[in-house]
């Protein structure tokens, strides 16, 4: 067909961001639930959470850049979206093996999002193959 | 060789390492080298000290419970098998919620912090810290340097509040005393009314007369009492009188007390040096200090004295009130004089009572002569709670008249100005009229039943004093009122004697505290009624 917008990458970056809006504010309950219960100190507190705000700040850039990509078939906005979700995996990692105190609900949240920008990098760069050639 | 002792010097810095396994964990193992009865764990019991338990005291040994997963020692008796065996069994305990601790980066999470152990480096830190005789938590808060970090808000009102120690230019208002042993330390503070007195022995020397700075009066006086606390408004300690004690330990009193008596060496003694200092302090009611007086007792120190015994003492009184001693805030304690007064005469009442010299009720005081007329004078403070009984023999020969005999014995009993009226509550004030309890007197005549004749002499014999009080305020912190005072004097008749012969009668005194509060009743809510009116024409068609 002469369409060559990539749906199920659509309907991923759809879903991530809903998912992502829970997400964030589940893990900002459970910091804030954790700093009450565990004995968590300022000077660790402060990295975890500069680390969530800065994956919010992000993720909003990258999924207007992966829509608008998509949605126009042009690769630059797709290409930037897909070096900002190389960062925002980065910041994952950290929040799933590297904070201070790590939940099983954290493991969790934190996994399914990883898989989730797995499958929209692999998406992404099929759909640039696509509008490339 | 060279590397052993700094190796020792290594293994003695770090403390020992805490124990973290679980199969290695024992909290009942108590005994070393010994086994602990019931304690399964006790790598020192043997087989057989495990078949003659009963019971496991300690069936889990876990490390903490929000993790995860973790290992768990789980020990238990099979007491079926014969002769009864211990279990041990090492499991993987598994925390379901699904905000279990799944990893942490952050090591004092979990684990006690090590202490710190002293080097060569944090020494010092720890001796300025620790090292003194006393050390507060807080050492902080009475150095008033860290006032420059925190400036305080102009618009916050400081004020003393009890207990907290008042505070002077330098650091804060000494009152030596003896901490530990019976030497004098001048490391504590006078807490805001705090009413102390102490008395502590300082080590002297003839020679070191003017350099020992406790003996000089400056010392006491010369740093001024901040008002209120980390405030620049000071009042300065004036010299209230001055107290010079002689070596025999006659005090007398001297007449000019603006002069500075420092302490010097004169004829091999070392004389005005302090023997005991009484701060007097007044307050305003909102806990602001406005005048500090000391008065001050100046002694001399000979050659061979090592040490002398320094008495201090600080009270507080609030200004424009007269210092009255309380028997009790407000209920009466068990032990301090009952206070008393009389209502002075003239009409209209003026208001206020006038009190006897010491505002007490006061008893007969035996003495050990046990002879009444010699004993006039020496009197004793009625207690509260302590009922006392006190006598005297009266000698009496045929000389003696019946009616200034009458009159003697009244004043040996009754004492010299014996009080009208006692406080209800150990702190009522002599304006509160209502707050006073009149005594009743009663008289009663002891009479022979066979002589009837009113004309013969009647004399006091005994006095009984009995004081009834109650209960008052919450049943959690009852409070003792004075409800009622009656003191009742027996008479007998006195015959009289032939001439030549005497007679010895005693005479006693006593007081009995009486407790005549009502016990507590329990009240119940009563219960709710239900209010229900039916209108008017409820019954409308039927009537």
């Amino acid at each position: 067909s002469s369409q060559l917008s990539s749906l199920p990458l659509q309907i991923l970056l759809y879903v991530n961001g809903i998912y992502y809006i829970f997400y964030f504010l589940a893990t900002l309950a459970m910091i804030i639930y954790k700093s009450q219960v565990f004995s968590y100190p300022d000077d660790f507190l402060a990295p975890d959470l500069a680390v969530l705000f800065l994956m919010a700040i992000l993720e909003v850039p990258r999924l207007y850049l992966g829509f608008k990509g998509n949605l126009t078939e042009a690769e630059a906005p797709l290409g930037l979206s897909l070096g900002l979700t190389v960062g925002s995996v980065v910041l994952c990692v950290y929040l799933l093996l590297w904070q201070t105190y790590v939940l099983w609900a954290d493991v969790l949240l934190n996994a399914l999002l990883l898989s989730a920008y797995g499958l929209e990098s692999g998406l992404k760069v099929t759909a640039i193959a696509a509008f490339v050639s | 060789p060279a590397d052993t002792p700094d190796a020792a010097q290594a293994r003695a810095r770090r403390a020992p390492a805490p124990v973290t396994d679980v199969a290695k964990l024992c909290v009942c193992d108590l005994l070393v080298a010994q086994c602990d009865t019931n304690c399964c764990c006790d790598p020192d019991c043997s087989a057989e000290d495990f078949s003659l338990f009963t019971t496991c005291s300690v069936p889990v040994v876990t490390g903490d419970s929000q993790l995860c997963s973790q290992k768990a020692a789980v020990y238990s008796l099979d007491v079926d098998a014969n002769p009864p065996e211990r279990i041990f069994k090492l499991i993987d305990q598994v925390n379901p919620s699904i905000f279990c601790i799944h990893a942490t980066n952050y090591k004092e999470a979990v684990y006690l912090k090590s202490p710190e152990i002293p080097t060569a480096e944090n020494f010092d830190q720890f001796l300025d810290k620790f090292g003194g005789a006393t050390f507060s938590a807080e050492p902080d808060s009475w150095n008033l340097d860290t006032d420059a970090q925190n400036p305080p808000d102009a618009n916050e009102t400081y004020r003393y509040e009890y207990g907290v120690p008042v505070q002077t230019e330098d650091a804060f208002l000494r009152l030596p005393s003896p901490v530990v042993s019976s030497w004098c330390s001048d490391a504590n503070p006078a807490g805001f009314l705090v009413n102390q007195a102490t008395k502590c022995i300082r080590s002297v020397s003839v020679e070191k007369c003017d350099s020992i700075q406790a003996l000089s009066m400056l010392f006491y006086i010369n740093s001024s009492i901040l008002a209120v606390p980390k405030s620049s408004q000071m009042v300065n300690i004036t010299v209230q009188s001055i107290v010079v004690q002689s070596q025999n330990g006659m005090r007398t009193l001297l007449n000019s007390s603006d002069v500075l008596r420092l302490p010097m060496v004169l004829d091999g003694l070392c004389i005005n040096a302090v023997l005991g200092v009484n701060y007097h302090i007044t307050h305003t009611d909102t806990g602001e200090i406005i005048e500090a007086a000391a008065a001050f007792v100046l002694g001399a120190i000979s050659k061979e004295a090592l040490s002398i015994e320094q008495s201090f003492e600080v009270s507080f009184t609030q200004e424009n009130t007269q210092p009255v001693p309380f028997s009790g805030n407000p209920g009466y304690v068990v032990g301090l004089p009952v206070r008393a007064g009389f209502w002075p005469q003239g009409y209209p009442f003026p208001a206020g009572f006038l009190s006897n010299k010491h505002n007490q009720l006061t008893i007969l005081q035996s003495t050990s002569t046990q002879d009444c007329l010699a004993a006039q004078g020496a009197r004793a403070p009625v207690l509260f709670g302590y009922n006392m009984v006190s006598g005297c023999k009266l000698r009496i020969t045929a000389a003696m008249k019946c009616q200034p005999l009458a009159q003697t014995l009244l004043d040996v009993l009754k004492g010299q100005s014996f009080p009208e009226y006692v406080a209800s509550f150990g702190n009522s004030q002599a304006q509160d009229v209502l707050d006073w309890v009149p005594i009743t007197q009663l008289h009663i005549s002891e009479q022979m039943i066979s002589n009837t004749l009113q004309s013969s002499c009647q004399i006091p014999v005994s006095l009984g004093i009995e004081v009834k009080w109650t209960k008052y305020g919450s049943l959690v912190n009852p409070q003792a009122r004075i409800v009622n005072v009656t003191a009742t004097i027996t008479t007998t008749t006195l015959k009289q004697l032939p001439s030549g012969r005497e007679r010895i009668i005693p005479v006693t005194s006593s007081v009995v505290f009486t407790d005549i509060s009502s016990p507590a009743e329990p009240s119940y809510k009563a219960w709710p009624t239900i209010n229900i009116k039916l209108p008017f024409d409820f019954f409308y068609p039927f009537v």
